[in-house]
């Protein structure tokens, strides 16, 4: 096929820019991603004349940059507020040992440069937020979504859609990983006659995830090849959009239709640690085309950049990220310090404290004597306990309601303390607790200790090997 | 291959939190089945899924996405969505870090 007849394709390179030729530098550089068949000459072009904005400079952005960088896109812009950390640097590859705590787009920019010295390199060394979104993604022709939180999400898709950006989205967290191309080819908001067009991130996600549901790498973990396959897909996708202009809307009546832009697959990631690749490894998902209803991109949203800076939508209340989870009274609470010191006096005989945090975090220690019960298990086997009956003592592990720690011995716990990584599931585990029964009428105490172990650490050991 | 489901059963396969509570990645369950039944089905094996899991999640059958229906929606028969014997459920909640 030729260059001039491929699906929506300009005849002459023009489209996105002019075309020429290519200095002796660029040529030797790109020569072997133009010799693939598609690419040639005018595909790199595009690329050159390419404008792409990645947004978050970690475990999805370095990947992604990388090959974006490689690959020549001219213009490479990098939005992230954060500084590089050692626990980083298993995933995001785009850093180095030596600069940690250097701000991320820094560190990645000079990394990239590295690679590739002729794109133009823009930083923009702070978070994306209402306020700003609108004028930073204006100016460029993609945006890559390699960001950790929904709010931030659904404020990039509602701008994409709002300045008819194409969007490739990818996220990524523990064992799992998706990517999906959104808004491509971008068409104008509430246009809903004459389609079907490609769906905005709400189409295909209308709710964020309960805040209680919420996990982010630092709690959850994340294999690096995960995410960084995930990263390099994006770079991928990026790279196919604007090599073929596929972004741009087809020049003849059927060009971009046939590829099923309209209809764009999901693909899903799903690793796991103890087995080989399977049926289910990888699965791609045919997503539905633009949703009439859509509250961003259907035909009666009144969804606008000016509301967008002015607060409305309200993204941290649509995704309740501030609202506090279960805040117990002060007397089910005691403190790390509180705790320590009391047992130190030992004023704690008969009492057992559980460790809510998952059975990975707990290997590397706890609080002496505590029993792990996974916060996820002990909601399980507690739902389990309601629905069906049985035993309310069988939520927690055999033994631990009779057992004694500290001075005393005799007959059973008076005491639950309960504690977990930062002092939020904890605190649900209490109530939980509670719920079951576990007080038995007020004969025994069940306790928060306040802030996890992130506070035992600050407040009594500071040897912890806290994750 | 994926694994077939038994005789008058589809496969429902579970992604990310989906995996996480209910601690598989794919079973097999009772077809026919309606689609709009479904989670209900789902939240009577793991208590709570609906509201954790399944309000946010979307899902497909056969590889390609469906609209869940309204609980309360009028049931016109000839629409009704039935999951069959042999289909293949996904159950996909959005993941946001990265």
């Amino acid at each position: 096929m030729g260059e001039g007849t491929r699906a929506g394709a300009p005849t002459n390179g023009t489209r996105n820019g002019h075309s020429r030729r290519l200095d002796d530098d660029e040529f030797d550089r790109y020569s072997r991603q133009m010799v693939v068949p598609g690419m040639g000459k005018e595909g790199q072009l595009r690329l050159i004349n390419g404008r792409v904005l990645i947004i978050g400079a970690g475990g999805l952005g370095c990947p992604a940059a990388q090959y974006i960088a490689g690959a020549g896109v001219g213009t490479i812009g990098i939005v992230d507020g954060d500084v590089v950390e050692a626990s980083n640097l298993h995933r995001q590859v785009g850093h180095a040992t030596s600069r940690i705590g250097m701000l991320k787009v820094d560190s990645l920019i000079t990394h990239l440069r590295g690679l590739n010295h002729l794109p133009t390199y823009i930083a923009h060394p702070f978070p994306l937020t209402p306020q700003n979104a609108a004028d930073i993604i204006a100016g460029y022709d993609l945006v890559l979504d390699c960001t950790d939180n929904p709010a931030t999400r659904y404020l990039i898709s509602d701008v994409c859609v709002l300045l008819c950006k194409p969007l490739v989205s990818a996220a990524s967290v523990q064992k799992s990983g998706q990517l999906i191309v959104l808004n491509c080819p971008p068409s104008p908001q509430g246009l809903v006659d004459g389609g079907p067009y490609a769906p905005c991130y709400r189409c295909c996600f209308r709710k964020p995830p309960p805040p209680s549901s919420l996990v982010s790498c630092g709690e959850a973990g994340i294999m690096g090849p995960v995410v960084g396959m995930m990263g390099v897909a994006q770079a991928g996708e990026a790279i196919k959009i604007l090599a073929s202009a596929l972004h741009l809307p087809p020049t003849e009546p059927s060009a971009n239709q046939n590829q099923n832009l309209h209809q764009p697959t999901l693909l899903i990631y799903t690793y796991d640690l103890d087995a080989a690749p399977g049926p289910y490894t990888f699965r791609a998902l045919k997503m539905s085309s633009r949703k009439p209803s859509c509250p961003s991109c259907g035909a009666g949203s009144t969804l606008s950049l000016e509301g967008i800076r002015a607060g409305d939508p309200n993204y941290e209340q649509f995704c309740a990220v501030n609202t506090p989870r279960c805040v117990l009274p002060l007397s089910e609470r005691v403190t790390p310090a509180e705790f320590h010191a009391a047992r130190e006096r030992g004023e704690l005989p008969r009492h057992v404290v559980l460790d809510t945090r998952e059975r990975e975090h707990f290997s590397f220690g706890s609080i002496e004597g505590a029993v792990n019960v996974p916060f996820g298990r002990l909601l399980m086997k507690a739902a389990a306990v309601q629905r069906d009956g049985g035993e309310v003592r069988g939520v927690l592990p055999e033994g631990v309601l009779t057992q004694t720690a500290g001075e005393g011995g005799g007959e059973g716990v008076e005491q639950i303390f309960v504690v977990c990584r930062r002092g939020l599931d904890s605190q649900e585990a209490v109530e939980k607790l509670k719920e079951l029964g576990l007080e038995e009428g007020g004969r025994r105490r069940i306790v928060d200790i306040k802030g996890g172990m992130k506070a035992w650490k600050e407040e009594v050991d500071p040897g912890f090997p806290y994750i | 291959m994926s694994t077939k489901p038994p005789k008058d059963h589809f496969n429902i396969l579970y992604f990310a939190s989906a995996g996480s509570y209910t601690s598989k990645n794919v079973e097999a369950l009772p077809a026919p089945l309606p689609l709009r039944k479904l989670f209900d089905t789902l939240e009577e094996r793991y208590k709570g899924i609906r509201a954790s899991v399944l309000d946010h999640s979307l899902v497909t059958i056969n590889l390609t996405y469906v609209d869940m229906p309204e609980d309360s929606a009028e049931v016109d028969e000839a629409e009704e969505v039935v999951i069959q014997e042999g289909d293949e459920v996904a159950i996909i909640p959005p993941v946001s870090s990265g």
